[in-house]
């Protein structure tokens, strides 16, 4: 990302030499290819690479066309381009780090709920269990086996 | 009248085996079910020695979800009435009968023991609690009565007695990181009746406490942010029974 703002100069000027485009593009080329092939390894599901997908070509888009930053700068009003670049990084790095702990929050209560199901369910075969009466105040054999 | 009682138990193998001779004593209608919190030691195996049903969670996973195993199990199983207890032998079993009595003669929805309410520091003397703890059970005393409107002594006590309103309530909202406090504050904004009642609690019997000071301040603040979100949690629709 930084070879994308290689350049500083006056505000309101568009900086990037073409060698740095070039660097950009070829990293954001390479940034969706490993998008994909983690998408094909089964180590990425398709529902959470849409937004990395948009990213890369974001990446891409600022690398061929230079008057885009300068256009979105101008719109957000920001007189330096390079200041509304990482503007909108970091907004959108601050939104997807939020979407994962959201993510993650879910995940975790789906887990312990996994777990009290699991044990419930132990506790009901112990339950019932042909010794036992049902009401649960069966002694069990001392050597119960363990998951 | 079905009634359990369980006992959320982590690494408890010294004093679970008699915890249950007491409630087995006091409360001898009753099934006993252990939560084993993902227990490293053999507290499963004590309890299960003991002849009691025991619910063991794969991991440890905090109070706050094998509190909620017990209230799921009890809502799930058909018993009129629940309570739990601690499984370090701070609770005698007599005085977790006395609020099961309150629940049972339909006083209260949640009966919560409380060892700070006037009648009980009469009768207690066994137990002094360090100065940490004084202090944080101050603050959250002050905050839960201003978030509940209601008085509260006892804000962390471990000791409770419950009807299925509160089963029903518990298994879908529990708090895994502030059981006692946020638990109280969500019973009462969803129109339950909480009572306190009186109880003498003992010395603990083995382990330590978990708090420390710099733990203690870290508690509060946890506690403060999570009472005042709660304020901001929309009611629930009542659930089914």
């Amino acid at each position: 990302m930084t070879s994308l703002l290689a350049a500083t100069g006056e505000p309101g000027q568009v900086h990037l030499t073409s060698q740095t485009r070039i660097v950009a593009a070829v990293i954001a080329v390479f940034f969706m290819l490993l998008i994909l092939d983690l998408i094909r390894r089964d180590r990425l599901q398709e529902r959470y690479s849409v937004i990395w997908f948009v990213a890369g070509a974001g990446m891409l888009a600022g690398a061929a066309f230079p008057g885009l930053l300068e256009l979105v700068a101008d719109l957000m009003g920001v007189r330096d381009t390079n200041v509304a670049l990482f503007s909108i990084v970091l907004l959108l790095l601050l939104g997807l780090a939020l979407n994962f702990s959201v993510i993650m929050s879910r995940q975790a209560a789906q887990i312990t709920r996994l777990a009290q199901e699991r044990a419930i369910e132990q506790a009901k075969q112990q339950a019932e269990q042909p010794n036992g009466n049902g009401s649960g105040q069966q002694v069990l054999e001392p050597k119960e086996k363990r998951l | 009248m079905r009634t359990l009682v369980f006992i959320p138990a982590w690494n408890e193998e010294a004093s679970i085996a008699g915890v249950i001779a007491d409630v087995r004593k006091s409360l001898p209608e009753a099934d006993i079910l252990v939560v084993d919190d993902g227990s490293a030691d053999a507290t499963s195996e004590r309890a299960r020695e003991a002849g009691v049903l025991v619910a063991s969670l794969p991991f440890n996973q905090g109070l706050g979800a094998a509190l909620q195993t017990g209230y799921l199990y009890a809502l799930r199983n058909g018993y009129d009435a629940c309570a739990h207890l601690d499984a370090d032998g701070q609770h005698p079993a007599e005085e977790v009968a006395r609020l099961l009595a309150e629940v049972t003669s339909d006083r209260a929805d949640l009966v919560i023991g409380s060892r700070y309410h006037a009648g009980a520091v009469a009768a207690t003397g066994d137990y002094r609690p360090t100065f940490s703890r004084r202090i944080g059970t101050s603050v959250f005393r002050f905050f839960l009565t201003l978030a509940t409107r209601q008085r509260f002594t006892d804000t962390t006590s471990g000791m409770r007695a419950a009807n299925r309103r509160v089963m029903a309530l518990f298994s879908q909202h529990y708090s895994p990181d502030f059981a006692e406090i946020e638990s109280l504050q969500l019973a009462v904004r969803q129109g339950l009746r909480v009572e306190e009642v009186p109880v003498r609690m003992l010395e603990r019997a083995g382990g330590s406490s978990f708090l420390t000071p710099v733990r203690s301040a870290f508690f509060i603040f946890k506690g403060l942010v999570v009472l005042l979100v709660g304020q901001f949690r929309p009611r629930q629709a009542e659930p089914e029974q």
